[in-house]
């Protein structure tokens, strides 16, 4: 495909966070800008746009997904769910609350992708061990460092677990 | 965190309100060498704000950089006034409101800038105390301040909202309001939970990046081609042309706005403005002026106009050494490193006539307004940066590019105006983490004591001015020398014989203050030369330095950290046992950061034990374990300098293990994390941290102090491990496997031959040209013009019964006929798709039924015509890209179907694109000469004793499937061959299509159930992910019934040939370079390796294919790894395989070549390396096709 040929507009429905939307835009748009400027969710944040850093991760159908690489036309009638559609800070989800416990952030800007490949794994598997914790977070950047205290919060989010 | 309070001078106007204020005066920002600072008139700093709601506010001009000083500042304000943390609210950096109090660097806020902020605090509370007294007829002494009430031994009360309200009362600070006894702390000196992190948590507004108002636009820029560079005469000065009309397709553009090399696009959506970036069309100057060679950094410096300044020349350092029993030269190299803030920089303007509005991640906010006004000229005083939070920053990085970026054009458009940096653009023009060399003359003496310490540095790295102010020509790109090289340039031991020179120099590429600065590299040299010079005199490392720590507090530190650790007194090298080819070391070091202008001051103290395994076999160093002693004198938040101590542990390992900026043509290399891999969390040391009781002390900066020890502490182990020493960074395992190689003398000899050159053809078309005389010679022969047939008008709906449509509708879908004949983003079937093949380029035809630009006036005769001859309604010969050899094997049920299907269609008008074919085959009358050599009449003759499975895919894999057209091979006039190269593969469109007629014997054999999975869903495990031309292919054939998918795959399983044979390797394989190796793998583990882990990593969306069993991995041709690694697979098969990005525009053909050559030796070793990968990657960058 040419660099520069637009894709052509689409009208997507979208679930996120319980609620269906419907939007339109180029059908190749990154799903994080639709996510972040069409539905206003700042959860999402870019990173890199190559998938490398993980700080754009949401969780579709399931499964932790890196919306910077994600188009529009992928997620036609898909289930998204964002951090905000985890919990919000009066009433957090159990993984948010371990990372506010932990105090698993230091500048926070990676906190949202560690939050929600966190929260994926441990709907896979609710009780992991630290290397297969480290596994998953392996490809989730952070440059300040936070690492022991983001390992800690998912600890102690998994003993929470049922 | 967003500001919700009133301004200062709103503050100042209102009634109900108790002020602590002062006169102030602002920091200069940082001087070159020889300026004068200029100093702002003393202004009026708001410190508190007691408001008659009951809220206390605190003002602060730094900023909270992730580090946490938000909470501790807050601690100290509800401290001093006696108040629950969630009662005070930290405004910081904010111009409108927070003192001036300079740019938030060196780890100085809770060691400087907080100390006016804890006296008003102090000041407000000695005020309360005696108005409520006053009011209530007691002594000030009598009463209790607690959460905002003040209470009388009588229990009568009064609030502080109380007693402010009605009035405005507006303190100086005197300094003389009595501080609060240490004794009597309750939150200071406490774990604090950090106050941002609940509302980052749950997405609440918190970072600039989020920050959206209505009507506000989209930006992105484009920066120049010299990429990484701020000075000489071509900067702001190379722009040639920019041609607007090259983005005149893309939907919402707003404006496209240049001022010397400046540029930007402002749309209304975000992806408009990512697009119009992508696509604007620019021409640039060529710069001449070349960056020295950058991959001998040490020589770039040595290079490096310079201006000598001894700042320390103790004893006589000269003779010293000229009588030193041993004398040991020694120079150490630091590389360019990035800040690498995980989110690039992001800026929101609002441009008024009368006012501008700037919210922003700036690390120096009241610096940046003024930037901002010599910018535009415009008074400063009407420009309010409003700071908000951002990615961590440890230095200077985009944050003040970007929002001088979106405030230019916000003027252009009377809008606000968001721009949002890229990655590669942040990466490549964020100023940079100075190189810097460390070179030192010294050495022992007979009585192992040190003899003298000759040290210099080399430091080429000023403030980086903000780039607008180049790019525009506002300010001169000449390149400022600054005197900064002199942090903790003094080592902390007391020798006699000591000098101390620092070579200022100007930068090399753009550069400026990072973590640590010029402190880190100094350390590095400081503390490896006393660790070489202990062993040298055999006495253990942390005893020697203990000799000459003449600070009585460090040497506690020392002593504590190296207890601590259990540290065992050594004078050799390699004393613990090799075990399982691990090498096992530890190492030393202290320092005390020393910042700020010569002689600056402390911050806190740090002390490192390190831990360190070396694989003797990879090179790889882990660090294992970092025990570490910290001293910051009174921690105001316990909790927040051990998150601090973590996080400069963790950032300053990856820094020494790992972090290097690569540098290409003269430009800046690393644009992303593969190129610039930075510490994972399965690299994560463990952590042991000793926070040295000293609540009783002035509190030191702990915001960097804790890395200052690393790079000699790891280094140490190293040798330890090892007996080498590394005097360079990052110590990367190339580096260690070449030392280790060395040092066990073997010789290199043979090891690194040079490469052969390549000698397979590039093209397998390129001897086509040769060809072309007997191509004419045989066309003479045939006919070359065939009848027109006549044309009819289309049939009407209803022609058809629905069970013949549904019919056609599932052959088209065999036939990928929408594949072919829709443009990407166009209308399906309407043709216009672009392709490139040997002979030109083609376009696909319009094939809906609309009679003027389609199909429509085709009667069925004709179109049975073109399928079967290649021979267009009008008479024309169709090109061979047109698999009409295959086609006519379709049996004529099947062909009356497809016509009725495609004529049924909804009617598109788009005329056809012109094709651009070379000589001699843009001559169509020419066609007829092939088809006379190559069309072979008959169809597909079933095999009766084969079953009926069978024949139906032999069917559908050589009629409608037309699959020879991709994967047999073509002669040199483009027809495939036959015979046993049948299906024996083919190129197409520069994707290689492997060979079809040996799939069970191919080195990864196919299996029938695995076509069929590849068939149905585009991929299998065993095999990877079909992309390019086969990714739409799937698309269509997942539509037919799974019993033709399941006979395609019974059928091609069942083939037996050959697969076409290989080209010929070269004669001698070529080997790649250690170094090649290396930094492909690294480009692996940072851009790669998330998805393709092996089941090691995270599980992400879509299938996460193995490299170890990808086709692609054991081709005798790269063609098709690189194709998905420049463009990715933006469009899979099926919806659930999930996206690859294309790193094209983020991976140098160097960088993409390594990653290949890597993934050849580690997934595919027993195959041949492929040859001239770079050169490769070059052509098909050059020539991306169409799919």
């Amino acid at each position: 495909m040419s660099d520069h040929t637009l894709a052509p507009v689409r009208t997507v429905t979208l679930h996120v966070n319980g609620q269906p939307v419907v939007v339109s835009a180029m059908a190749d748009t990154p799903l994080l800008l639709i996510l972040r400027n069409d539905l206003q969710l700042n959860g999402p944040k870019y990173g890199c746009g190559l998938g490398e850093c993980g700080a754009c991760t949401v969780i579709i159908d399931g499964v932790a997904a890196r919306t910077c690489v994600f188009p529009l036309s992928g997620a036609e009638g898909r289930t998204i769910t964002t951090l905000e559609g985890l919990g919000s800070r009066a009433q957090p989800h159990l993984v948010q609350q371990a990372f506010i416990d932990e105090q698993a952030a230091q500048c926070g800007y990676c906190m949202n992708g560690m939050i929600m490949t966190a929260k994926a794994l441990l709907d896979r598997i609710p009780h992991p061990s630290e290397a297969q914790v480290r596994n998953e977070l392996s490809a989730n950047l952070c440059r300040c460092g936070t690492h022991l205290e983001i390992i800690r919060a998912v600890m102690l989010a998994a003993r929470q677990m049922p | 965190m967003t500001l919700t309070t009133l301004t200062r001078d709103q503050l100042l106007a209102k009634s109900g309100v108790l002020l602590v204020v002062d006169q102030i005066q602002p920091p200069s920002g940082p001087v070159a060498k020889g300026g004068v600072p200029v100093l702002k008139p003393r202004e009026l700093g708001l410190f508190i704000a007691v408001n008659d709601d009951g809220q206390v506010y605190g003002f602060n001009g730094h900023v909270d950089l992730g580090t946490g000083i938000r909470t501790s500042l807050a601690q100290i304000v509800a401290e001093e006034l006696d108040l629950a943390l969630e009662q005070v609210c930290m405004v910081l950096g904010d111009t409108d409101s927070a003192p001036n109090q300079g740019a938030t660097i060196a780890s100085a806020t809770i060691q400087i800038t907080a100390i006016p902020l804890r006296n008003a605090a102090a000041e407000a509370r000695r005020f309360l105390l005696d108005l409520a007294a006053r009011r209530l007829g007691v002594e000030p002494q009598s009463l209790v301040m607690d959460s905002g009430v003040i209470t009388s031994a009588d229990a009568r009360q009064l609030t502080f909202a109380e007693l402010v309200a009605g009035e405005r009362h507006v303190l100086g600070i005197s300094g003389d309001a009595p501080l609060k006894p240490v004794e009597d702390y309750r939150l200071v000196g406490k774990a604090s939970a950090r106050v941002d992190i609940p509302a980052k948590a749950s997405g609440e507004l918190t970072y600039v990046h989020d920050m959206r108002l209505p009507d506000m636009l989209h930006g992105r820029v484009i920066r120049p081609p010299y990429a990484g560079l701020d000075s000489g005469e071509f900067v702001g000065t190379s722009l040639l042309h920019v041609d607007e009309s090259s983005i005149a397709h893309i939907p919402g553009i707003v404006k496209v706005v240049v001022i010397g090399d400046f540029i930007g696009v402002v749309a209304k959506r975000e992806e408009q403005a990512v697009k119009a970036a992508q696509a604007l069309k620019v021409s640039w100057k060529a710069w001449t002026q070349k960056l020295p060679d950058m991959d001998d950094v040490a020589q770039a410096i040595r290079d490096n106009p310079r201006v000598r300044r001894v700042v320390l020349d103790k004893g006589n350092v000269q003779q010293a050494l000229d009588q030193a029993s041993e004398r040991m030269p020694r120079t150490y190299l630091w590389p360019y490193q990035i800040h690498g803030s995980i989110g690039p920089s992001c800026g929101l303007a609002d441009y008024q006539e009368h006012q501008i509005r700037v919210w922003s991640g700036t690390q120096n906010p009241h610096l940046l307004r003024a930037d901002l006004a010599w910018l535009l000229e415009y008074p400063e005083e009407r420009i309010e940066i409003i700071r908000m939070e951002a990615a961590g920053c440890y230095g200077r990085n985009c944050a003040d590019d970007v929002c001088a970026d979106a405030l230019l054009l916000s003027r252009a458009v009377g809008l606000p105006v968001r721009v949002q940096l890229t990655r590669e653009q942040e990466h490549v023009w964020e100023p940079k983490g100075s190189a810097q060399l460390m070179e030192v003359d010294g050495g022992i003496n007979a009585d192992g004591g040190v003899a003298g310490y000759d040290f210099q540095t080399s430091y080429p790295s000023n403030g980086a001015p903000t780039l607008a102010l180049l790019l525009t020509g506002r300010v001169e790109p000449v390149a400022a020398m600054f005197e900064m090289g002199d942090r903790t340039s003094i080592p902390p031991y007391d020798f006699e014989h000591l000098r101390v020179t620092i070579n200022d120099m100007a930068p090399i590429v753009r550069a400026s203050w990072m973590r640590g600065v010029s402190a880190l590299p100094n350390t590095f040299a400081h503390e490896s030369y006393i660790d070489e010079l202990a062993f040298a005199a055999k006495v253990d490392p942390v005893e020697y330095r203990l000799r000459y720590l003449h600070d009585e507090r460090a040497a506690e530190l020392v002593r504590a950290t190296a207890a601590r650790a259990g540290w065992v007194a050594r004078t050799e090298p390699m004393q613990t046992p090799e075990q399982d080819n691990i090498l096992r070391g530890r190492g030393f070091a202290y320092a005390r950061y020393i910042h700020s202008k010569f002689p600056g001051f402390g911050a806190a103290w740090a002390a490192w034990v390190a831990d360190v395994a070396v694989d003797r076999l990879s090179g790889e160093v882990s660090v294992t374990r970092v025990v570490i002693g910290h001293d910051a004198g009174m921690m105001v938040n316990p909790a927040g300098v051990r998150h601090q101590i973590h996080g400069n542990v963790i950032q300053a390992t990856s820094r020494v293990l790992k972090e290097r900026v690569t540098f290409e043509e003269s430009t800046v290399s690393s644009k992303e994390w593969g190129a610039y891999p930075i510490l994972t969390f399965k690299q994560v040391p463990k952590i042991d941290v000793l926070m040295m009781p000293r609540q009783h002390e002035p509190p030191m900066g702990a915001g960097e102090s804790a890395g200052v020890p690393s790079a000699a502490a790891i280094a140490n182990a190293i040798y330890d491990a090892t007996g080498i020493r590394f005097r360079e960074l990052p110590i990367t395992p190339e580096r260690v496997l070449a030392a280790l190689k060395l040092s066990q003398d073997e010789a290199a000899a043979g090891a690194d031959p040079q490469p052969v050159k390549g000698k397979r053809s590039k093209w397998w078309f390129a001897p086509l040209i040769a060809g072309i005389g007997a191509l004419a010679g045989m066309a003479a022969t045939a006919l070359p013009w065939r009848a027109e047939i006549a044309p009819i008008t289309p049939p009407v709906a209803g022609t058809w019964s629905a069970a013949t449509l549904e019919r056609g509708r599932l052959l088209a879908a065999v036939g990928d006929c929408a594949v072919c004949h829709t443009a990407p983003g166009g209308v399906t079937n309407a043709g216009g798709l672009a392709m490139q093949t040997p002979f030109g380029t083609l376009h696909s035809t319009n094939i809906t039924p609309d009679p003027e630009t389609g199909i429509g006036k085709w009667s069925y005769t004709a179109f049975e015509r073109a399928m079967r001859e290649g021979i267009s309604r009008d008479g024309k010969h169709l090109y061979p890209a047109f698999p009409y050899t295959s086609f006519r094997n379709i049996d004529d049920a099947d062909m009356q179907a497809l016509y009725a299907y495609l004529m049924s269609q909804a009617p598109v008008s788009q005329p056809a694109t012109s094709n651009a074919m070379q000589f001699p085959f843009n001559l169509r009358p020419l066609m007829a000469g092939w088809n006379a050599i190559f069309l072979r009449s008959g169809e597909v003759k079933a095999q009766p004793q084969r079953s009926a499975q069978w024949n139906r895919g032999s069917y559908l894999v050589n009629g409608l499937g037309h699959c020879a057209a991709c994967h047999s091979p073509r002669n040199l006039m483009g027809a495939q061959k036959g015979g046993s190269a049948f299906l024996a593969g083919g190129m197409v469109d520069g994707w290689e299509a492997p060979a079809l007629n040996g799939l069970s014997k191919a080195p990864t054999p196919w299996t029938e159930d695995q076509l069929f999975s590849y068939l149905s869903t585009g991929y299998t495990d065993a095999h990877g992910v079909a992309a390019g031309p086969m990714g739409p292919v799937v698309t269509e054939l997942a539509k037919l019934p799974d019993s033709d998918r399941r006979a395609m795959a019974v059928y091609l399983a069942s083939l037996s040939g050959d697969a076409l044979a290989q080209p010929e390797p070269g004669p001698a394989a070529p080997q790649v370079s250690t170094l090649a190796l290396s930094n492909g793998q690294r480009v692996f583990e940072g851009a790669c390796q998330g998805c393709h882990a092996d089941g090691l990593g995270p599980k992400l969306f879509g299938v996460s294919p193995s490299l170890a069993s990808n086709s692609n991995l054991h081709s005798a041709l790269p063609d098709n790894l690189l194709k998905v690694i420049l463009q990715g697979i933006p469009v899979p098969a099926t919806a659930d395989l999930g996206y690859m990005p294309g790193f094209k525009d983020s991976l140098s053909n160097r960088q993409i070549s390594e990653l290949t050559a890597y993934l050849r030796q580690r997934f595919a070793p027993s195959e041949p390396a492929w040859q001239s990968l770079e050169q490769k990657v070059a052509q098909i960058r050059a020539n991306p096709g169409s799919h």
